[in-house]
């Protein structure tokens, strides 16, 4: 009778165990997160992947709409004489803003991280840094450039370039070395800008980063990608 | 017989867990201790079954008190900042490890007499 009971307590803690250790089991692969970081990990890059491809399906929406808004706006002012001047206009000033893809003389300036040894110099100062294009694109914005780019990255009134861990992020996206500058203008006036003893590629060249600038006839630079959005701003009378 | 009710209590134990709710992520950490102060005392209700010394009451007050000590001592430690659960761990499963070797030397001894030319005489010693 003793040894009876005995396998009926034995049998209802085990019955306790096995519930206890199921319902932690379950609690734990809900909450997957705190397991293993290896499992929080994957879910990251899931989410990241995701994102990505979110991102990159609102910028093709984007591209589109703004080709329906312009072949609408061409329609509608096809027959009427003042709205094809407003048009034309508009499509001035959206070159000048950045929205177009343009093209021209100018120069394309490559920049790229020093190949030289690191253990002899300071590391920091062989990479190019965020602060080392915002110098440049001031620069050829200082000699008249008209659109400049950085790995076709349109530089707009609302363009940033910031440092982000290893890599530089211009308009939100990342960039890496080597950095090619598009710059569209006077190709000698860019070109000295640039090249100019004691100029900024030269100083660049002193912590052997390499720059190689080069004129050409007929550069290509891309629209800017994003939107630009105008919320707080308004005209003053 | 043991085994059997072992494997039944098992079997109704994951049933039950399947169709109860999940906990909260704070509680888990409780809940963890918990199942260790169990298993220790499946453990030690099998070791002391077959010692023949099995008490029903001291299995049952075992159960309960060892498991509310461990998840108080776990609170403790939480609000101490100090893992002091670890303790209760190390207590519990050195006990369990105490109690398997009692298990499985008998269990041993059971087998090896079936033998026919199994040595009586030779006592086994640890």
């Amino acid at each position: 009778m003793k040894n009876k009971n005995a396998y009926i307590a034995i049998a209802v803690v085990c019955v306790v165990l096995t519930a206890a250790i199921t319902v932690q089991i379950r609690t734990m692969r809900e909450e997957s997160s705190a397991v293993s970081v290896a499992t929080a990990n994957s879910e990251l890059k899931d989410s990241l992947l995701e994102w990505k491809e979110r991102a990159e399906n609102a910028e093709r929406d984007l591209e589109e709409s703004t080709k329906e808004l312009e072949t609408i706006r061409n329609e509608s002012t096809t027959d009427d004489n003042s709205a094809t001047e407003k048009q034309e206009e508009l499509k001035k000033y959206n070159q000048l803003i950045g929205l177009t893809d343009v093209t021209g003389e100018g120069i394309v300036l490559t920049v790229s991280d020093s190949s030289a040894d690191s253990t002899l110099l300071d590391m920091s100062s062989l990479i190019v840094h965020d602060s080392d294009l915002r110098n440049l694109i001031n620069e050829l914005a200082n000699a008249g450039a008209e659109a400049i780019s950085i790995n076709d990255e349109r530089i707009v009134n609302s363009s940033c370039v910031t440092c982000a861990g290893n890599v530089i992020q211009i308009n939100g996206k990342r960039v890496g070395s080597p950095f090619e500058i598009k710059a569209i203008g006077n190709p000698e006036s860019l070109y000295g800008a640039i090249t100019r003893p004691g100029g900024y590629t030269s100083m660049l060249k002193s912590r052997s980063i390499q720059t190689d600038a080069k004129k050409m006839t007929n550069i290509q630079i891309p629209k800017y990608s994003g939107a630009l959005t105008q919320n707080s701003i308004e005209e003053t009378n | 017989m043991m085994v059997i009710a072992i494997i039944v209590g098992c079997v109704l134990g994951i049933l039950i867990g399947f169709i109860s709710p999940t906990i909260p992520y704070t509680v888990s950490q409780y809940l963890a201790i918990g199942i260790v102060a169990a298993l220790d005392s499946v453990f030690g209700g099998i070791a002391s079954n077959i010692k023949k010394n099995f008490d029903i009451k001291v299995f049952i007050s075992g159960f309960f008190v060892n498991a509310i000590l461990a998840i108080l001592l776990t609170y403790l430690g939480e609000q101490l900042n100090v893992d002091i659960y670890l303790a209760a761990i190390i207590v519990f499963v050195g006990r369990m490890f105490n109690n398997l070797g009692i298990i499985r030397r008998y269990y041993l001894d059971v087998i090896s007499e079936k033998k026919p030319f199994k040595k009586k005489d030779k006592k086994v010693e640890n």
